[in-house]
């Protein structure tokens, strides 16, 4: 309670610094007797999985199959199988997930380029996204992008592009179909802290709020938009200071916490779906990695805090540690997990080097639809 | 059957079009409540709720994106730009998410983008402009540029019901233009049953053997004023409405050629990067041994669109200069 006690005596917070592992009580302490707004950190409460085993083991197992899934793809980058880039979300993963995991099979999914967890949390399988990002004939692209910018329409999860910020309108557009049909379903979408700068974070928000549309926005914070640090991209101590703006309420959560976020989307995407409209959660997290595989990040990063995070805050092992401590899962079960995960990964990889490139008299097909 | 106006055509595409599939709905600034900056829509909220017919806030590029969302989420949204000009705002989720997306991710997106466009009495630079240039370079579009209320009609109903997104021109010098005053080659009657008129496919508003006249949107005016003119001079001169930039009548474009072995591309658009370069070009690639003289364009002068009557007039190309051009090919 350092910071809240720093808030106390009257020094000011440091804008945006949510490096600091403190940061979140100093925000407390201003904001959170604003209507709508509520944050959550460093807390396991009121699991929405209940005490159901299996339910905790898919999760634990989808996070961990994220990390695998992406550290099997960097290792394929070096040794040459993947043209282009590639985007990682180290550190993500639980946000991912446990987010992505709230969803039913006919809700759409609007992802970005760190959502790994979310793909895999939807049903998309890891051989068909190793195959994507090798240009391979059997990914949902066939081809014609690659890294993570594909969807995968069977399991309703759009394709993004590289335009930081459309997400969010093409999500307000998703969910207003579903509120133009009167179903129950909301949409969850996702974007970086960066992208909150864009005008269409705001033009997508805004339009979500005035129509009352079931959708979701967790805003991925984090704390890198490629070099730039939150404070040189907005002026406000936090992104859900925004929401109120919009007239939406805002959570402030703890992203390094699978069990936290998957109560908190949860709970809003069942707001959502029974008419309540749209909710800004931010998810803070640390980008335990470059930019993308290109980046050598080690040259701007503050290295002895990025160590802090990996080892204080790794979403993995603050799960592993969780099931253990509640005797939800055994050491065994735990460890049985990750290993499964990994086999898994390094099959989909051998899967996926099998699935042929495209063929180049393919090159004309599907530019315009039947 | 009957003689309708231009903007009473778009109006009964999109109510027919309404009733028959219920995914179709439309999205756009002061269409619901207001009925649109040039009334396509009056009395449409009324009749199909405010969820079908759908005011929003003031963001292009926020709309269409969310036109777009809806779109892969099984609608066929129908978004009114208040006027083509405001496009800009929207090209990157056009170009760079729509058009591509089936492509990308075997994704449809019908979608069609209505866009008032081109001159009207000195509505200045930025209510004037012709948006298929900046379109015409882009895989995944349609781009259809109807000229008659019955184009209008059938193409708006083919646009919607087409499974990619369509960028349909509409002209805001058309929507009111009086029956009486239109060439008889468009006054066409409007049949209230339904109907489609297929996108790609030209129309021969006059047939002649000695020149081709190749245009589409406003300037169908004045080429069947010039081809009247050089008629009474002897010269017959042939006009296609093109009716669709893309796909465009490939075919129509080189029969014609290959038939009168001169051909003059007319347009309202500037004439540098107007989509004339590329008809004038395959006619050159693949009729060339056709050809008795040199392929010509005209179009708008290299400038932005002035506002002031004289210098608006000095800016787009006009029947004079049509007559001047088809006189000299005449002679060639």
């Amino acid at each position: 309670m350092e910071g809240a006690k720093a808030q106390a005596s009257g020094i000011p917070v440091t804008r945006g610094d949510f490096a600091r592992l403190d940061y979140f009580e100093d925000l407390q302490e201003r904001y959170l007797s604003i209507e709508g707004l509520e944050a959550r950190w460093h807390t396991i409460e009121a699991l929405s999985l209940g005490d159901d085993h299996d339910k905790f083991m898919r999760l634990h197992h989808l996070v961990s199959l994220t990390r695998a899934v992406e550290e099997t793809l960097d290792s394929a980058f070096r040794s040459g199988h993947i043209p282009g880039t590639a985007f990682f979300g180290r550190g993500n993963e639980a946000a991912s997930v446990a987010s992505a995991s709230c969803l039913e099979d006919e809700e759409w999914l609007i992802p970005m380029h760190r959502n790994c967890g979310s793909h895999l949390a939807k049903g998309h399988p890891a051989a068909s996204i190793m195959a994507h990002f090798f240009g391979r004939a059997g990914g949902p692209s066939a081809g014609r992008d690659g890294n993570f910018h594909m969807g995968y329409h069977p399991k309703k999860i759009t394709g993004l592009i590289s335009h930081i910020g459309t997400t969010v309108p093409i999500a307000s557009g998703a969910a207003w179909a579903e509120k133009i049909r009167g179903t129950d379903r909301a949409v969850l979408a996702y974007i970086g802290d960066g992208g909150t700068s864009a005008g269409d974070f705001h033009e997508g928000i805004n339009l979500a709020a005035v129509k009352q549309l079931p959708l979701v926005v967790i805003v991925d914070n984090n704390q890198y938009a490629y070099k730039t640090l939150p404070k040189e991209q907005f002026a406000c101590d936090s992104i859900i200071l925004k929401a109120p703006g919009y007239g939406i309420p805002g959570y402030l959560i703890d992203g390094t916490n699978a069990l936290l976020m998957h109560k908190i989307c949860g709970d809003a995407l069942d707001h959502a779906r029974s008419g309540g409209g749209p909710t800004l959660i931010e998810s803070v997290t640390m980008r335990i990695t470059g930019h993308s595989v290109y980046d050598k990040f080690t040259d701007y990063v503050d290295i002895e805090m990025h160590s802090k995070w990996a080892e204080e805050r790794d979403p993995i092992k603050q799960l592993d540690v969780y099931l253990l401590k509640n005797k939800i899962a055994t050491t065994d079960e735990i460890g049985e997990s990750h290993a499964r995960a990994r086999k898994e990964a390094e099959k989909a990889r051998d899967e996926a080097l099998k699935s042929p490139f495209p063929d180049p008299r393919t090159i004309t097909d599907g530019v315009y639809a039947p | 059957m009957s003689q309708i106006t231009y903007r009473e055509a778009i109006s009964a595409a999109l109510w027919d079009e309404m009733e028959r599939d219920e995914n179709v709905f439309l999205l756009g600034e002061d269409i619901g409540f207001g009925g649109g900056a040039f009334y396509i829509t009056k009395g449409f909220q009324e009749h199909f709720g405010q969820d079908r017919v759908a005011d929003v806030p003031l963001s292009e590029a926020g709309f269409t994106g969310a036109a777009i969302g809806a779109a892969l989420n099984g609608m066929r949204p129908v978004v009114e730009f208040q006027f083509a000009d405001f496009v800009t705002e929207s090209f990157k989720m056009i170009i760079d998410f729509a058009a591509g997306n089936h492509y990308r991710n075997n994704g449809p997106v019908p979608l069609v983008l209505r866009l008032p466009a081109a001159a009207l009495v000195s509505a200045g630079p930025f209510h004037s402009q012709n948006p298929e240039p900046w379109f015409f370079t882009t895989p995944g579009l349609k781009i259809v540029a109807p000229a008659t209320a019955y184009d209008a009609k059938g193409m708006l109903k083919s646009a919607i019901r087409d499974n990619n997104p369509v960028i349909y021109l509409e002209y805001k010098k058309f929507y009111n233009y009086p029956l009486d005053d239109l060439p008889e080659a468009l006054r066409l009657d409007v049949p209230e049953e339904d109907y489609t008129v297929p996108l790609g496919v030209a129309r021969v508003l006059r047939e002649g053997e000695e020149i081709s006249l190749v245009t589409f949107g406003t300037t169908v005016l004045e080429a069947l004023e010039a081809a009247d003119v050089l008629a009474r001079e002897g010269v017959e001169v042939e006009v296609i409405d093109l009716r669709s930039i893309f796909p465009f009548d490939k075919g129509a474009i080189l029969e014609s050629v290959k038939k009168t072995g001169k051909l003059l591309v007319l347009h309202e658009a500037r004439k540098r990067g107007g989509v004339a370069g590329e008809f004038a070009s395959i006619a050159a690639e693949e009729a060339f041994e056709y050809l008795d003289a040199p392929i010509r364009r005209v179009g708008a002068i290299d400038t932005p669109i002035p506002l002031s009557p004289p210098l608006e007039k000095a800016y787009l190309p006009g029947t004079d200069e049509v007559i001047g051009v088809l006189r000299e090919l005449a002679a060639y």
